[in-house]
C-alpha cells in the first residue's frame, strides 16, 4: 500500500492564549482521497487545516505535540514556504487570499509561482492550466476585485492549484458565498475529486459533502468524535446531533422512520440514494 | 487603472521621478506661479490619462479649504510673524485693516506646494500598474519585503476606508446619533479607531497567512512577469523634464523667482 499523503499522528495543539484547541487527533489521507472535516464552530477545524501547511505552529506559535507529515515532510521541520508546494490552503473569505500585488486574474494566479521562482514559461503554462481547471477562462485580464464571490473563490483555488500541491486543503470554502457561488465552488471541488486530487475539506454543507467525500472526520472541542467512511460517519445521526451537527436531511428522515416505525431501511446519505431507496419502498421504481 | 494611454505606459520609475522632480522644485523655489504651473500640467496629464476626477477631488477637499481659511488669517496684521509689506487696506466696521503680502504669499504658496506633491504622487499611483511597479523596484534593487510594504500600504488605505464605513454604519444601526455637532462627530470617529484597528490587524494577519501559504518567504530568487526597461517614451519624458528645468533656471536667473520676488520682503521668510 502506498504511503499516505497526509499523516496526522496524535496531534495536540494549544494557541499561546487558548489551550487544547486540538487534542490527540489522528488520521491519514491516502493519495486521491477526499476527506471531509465536520464539526460545530470552535471545534478546531480551521486550526487543523492550518496545522497541515505548517502555519500551526510556525506562524501562530503555541505548544504542539504529535506529528504532522505531509508528502513525506514533517511540518515541524519545514517552513510554510517550503510546504506551500505540497499543501495548497484555500480560506473562507476569497478576498483575504488576494495577494494585493496583482491587477488581473492571470497575475493573481501567477503570484505564488513568482514567489517560488518558477521560470516564466512554466508560470504561463501552469497559470493557464489552473485557470482552465476552475473554469475562469476568458477572465484572465479581469481584476480579481471585479469577480463575483464564487468566481473569486474559484480564483483562490486556482492560485493554489497552480502550485501543484500534493494535497488541497479547503477551509469552509463556501461559507461566505451565495447559492450560485456555492454551486460553482462545489462543482470545481467535485471535478477535482473526480480527477483524483487529494483533498481535505472543512464544510458545513453536509449534504454537498456527502456527494464527493470518501471519508469524514467529526471534530468536537478539538477531539475526534468519529472518523470513518462518509457513510459510516453521516449515518451516526444521534452522535452528529449531540455535537450540534445536522446530518443530511434524507439520512435523518430515514433514521427517524426506522426508529419510530420499526423499519429497517438502509440510511441514505445523498438525495440520489434516498430517491432510489424510497422508490423501491413505494414500489414506483 | 482602467485606461491605457501613454501616461499609463510610461515606466513607473519615470513617473516617480516626475513626482520627486516637481516636489523638489516646488519646495526649492518659493513660487506660487511655478506651483500653479506644476499643478496645471499634472492635472492635464491626469485628464489625458483619465484619472482627473480623483486627483481634482482630493485637491479640492484638502487644498482649497486650507487656502480659503489660512490665507485671510495669515494676511492680517497678527496672522504671520513676517508681515511687513502692505498690499491693500480693507475697511471693516470703520477700521482700516491692512492685508500683508508676506502672509498672503505664505498662505497661498504652502498649500500649493502640498498640492503639487499630492497631485504628482496620485498621478504616479493611479496610472502605474503595480505589478510593473514591483518589477521596476526590483530592478532598482529595492529589497522585496520593502517593496511589499510600500504596495501593501497603498492597498490598505482603500481597505481601511471601506472598513471604517462598515463599522460606522454598524454603529449608526445600533443607535449612534448622526445629528450631532462637529465636536461630537469627531468624538464618534475616534470611537471607530479601536474596532477599526482590531479589524485592520485581523485583516493584515490573514493576508500575511495567505501570502506565507503561497511561498512569500521562500528563500529563492523570485520570478517577475514583467521586465522593467526604459523605453523611448520614458526618455522623451525625461528630456521634457530636463528642458523644463533648464527653462526654469533661465527664467529664475533672468527674471527672478516670481512676480512676488520683485517686491521687497524680509529675508528668510520665503524659504
Amino acid at each position: 500500500m502506498a504511503e499516505p499523503v497526509v499523516i496526522v499522528d496524535h496531534l495536540t495543539y494549544s494557541y499561546p492564549a487558548t489551550p487544547n484547541v486540538l487534542v490527540d487527533v489522528t488520521f491519514q489521507v491516502q493519495k486521491g482521497e477526499v476527506l471531509g472535516i465536520i464539526g460545530p464552530n470552535g471545534a478546531g477545524k480551521s486550526t487543523l487545516c492550518k496545522a497541515l501547511n505548517g502555519l500551526v505552529p510556525h506562524f501562530y506559535g503555541g505548544r504542539i505535540g504529535g506529528r504532522v507529515i505531509v508528502a513525506g515532510m514533517d511540518t515541524m521541520e519545514h517552513s510554510v514556504a517550503e510546504l506551500s508546494t505540497k499543501v495548497g490552503l484555500v480560506f473562507q473569505d476569497p478576498e483575504d487570499q488576494l495577494s494585493g500585488l496583482a491587477l488581473t486574474v492571470y497575475e493573481e494566479v501567477a503570484f505564488g509561482l513568482m514567489m517560488l521562482g518558477v521560470p516564466k514559461e512554466e508560470i504561463d503554462h501552469r497559470v493557464r492550466e489552473a485557470i482552465k481547471k476552475v473554469g475562469l477562462e476568458g477572465l484572465e485580464q479581469r481584476s480579481p476585485f471585479e469577480l463575483s464571490g464564487g468566481q473569486q473563490q474559484r480564483l483562490a483555488i486556482a492560485t493554489v492549484l497552480a502550485l501543484k500541491p500534493e494535497v488541497l486543503v479547503l477551509d469552509e470554502p463556501t461559507a461566505q458565498l451565495d447559492p450560485i457561488g456555492k454551486f460553482e465552488v462545489f462543482s470545481v471541488i467535485t471535478k477535482l475529486a473526480e480527477e483524483g486530487s487529494t483533498i481535505v475539506v472543512v464544510e458545513h454543507e453536509i449534504e454537498e459533502l456527502a456527494t464527493f467525500t470518501d471519508n469524514i472526520l467529526l471534530l468536537d472541542q478539538g477531539r475526534v468524535k468519529a472518523y470513518g467512511s462518509a457513510r459510516e460517519v453521516l449515518t451516526m445521526v444521534e452522535k452528529l446531533k449531540s455535537v450540534g451537527v445536522d446530518p443530511p436531511s434524507v439520512t435523518e428522515l430515514t433514521h427517524i422512520l426506522n426508529k419510530e416505525l420499526g423499519l429497517n431501511l438502509e440510511e441514505p446519505i445523498t438525495l440520489e440514494e434516498a430517491f432510489k431507496i424510497y422508490s423501491e419502498v413505494l414500489g414506483v421504481a | 487603472m482602467e485606461a491605457d494611454t501613454v501616461i499609463q505606459r510610461l515606466d513607473g520609475r519615470a513617473k516617480f521621478i516626475y513626482f520627486l522632480w516637481t516636489s523638489f522644485l516646488a519646495y526649492i523655489f518659493y513660487d506660487y506661479i511655478l506651483n500653479i504651473i506644476f499643478i496645471a500640467v499634472t492635472l492635464a496629464l491626469a485628464a489625458y490619462a483619465k484619472v482627473f476626477k480623483p486627483i481634482a477631488l482630493t485637491l479640492a477637499i484638502i487644498i482649497l479649504p486650507w487656502i480659503a481659511i489660512a490665507t485671510p488669517i495669515l494676511s492680517l496684521p497678527l496672522g504671520f510673524p513676517g508681515n511687513e509689506t502692505v498690499i491693500y487696506m480693507i475697511k471693516l466696521a470703520g477700521y482700516e485693516i491692512p492685508i500683508y503680502l508676506e502672509g498672503l504669499g505664505y498662505g497661498i504658496t504652502w498649500p500649493l506646494r502640498i498640492a503639487v506633491t499630492i497631485s504628482s504622487a496620485m498621478l504616479f499611483y493611479l496610472t502605474t500598474n503595480q505589478a510593473r511597479l514591483v518589477a521596476a523596484m526590483v530592478k532598482s534593487r529595492v529589497p522585496f519585503r520593502a517593496i511589499y510594504m510600500v504596495i501593501a500600504t497603498l492597498q490598505l488605505i482603500p481597505l481601511l476606508v471601506d472598513e471604517a464605513n462598515t463599522i460606522y454604519q454598524a454603529q449608526v444601526s445600533r443607535g449612534l446619533r448622526t445629528d450631532v455637532g462637529v465636536v461630537k462627530k469627531i468624538y464618534y470617529y475616534i470611537a471607530l479607531v479601536i474596532p477599526l484597528t482590531l479589524s485592520a490587524l485581523n485583516k493584515v494577519q490573514i493576508r500575511a497567512i495567505a501570502l506565507e501559504s503561497r511561498g512569500f518567504s521562500a528563500p529563492v530568487k523570485k520570478t517577475f512577469l514583467y521586465e522593467a526597461e526604459f523605453r523611448a517614451r520614458d526618455y522623451v519624458f525625461f528630456l521634457i523634464m530636463a528642458l523644463a528645468t533648464a527653462f526654469l533656471a533661465y527664467v529664475y536667473v533672468n527674471f527672478g523667482y516670481s512676480p512676488l520676488a520683485h517686491i521687497k520682503y524680509p529675508k528668510g521668510i520665503w524659504g
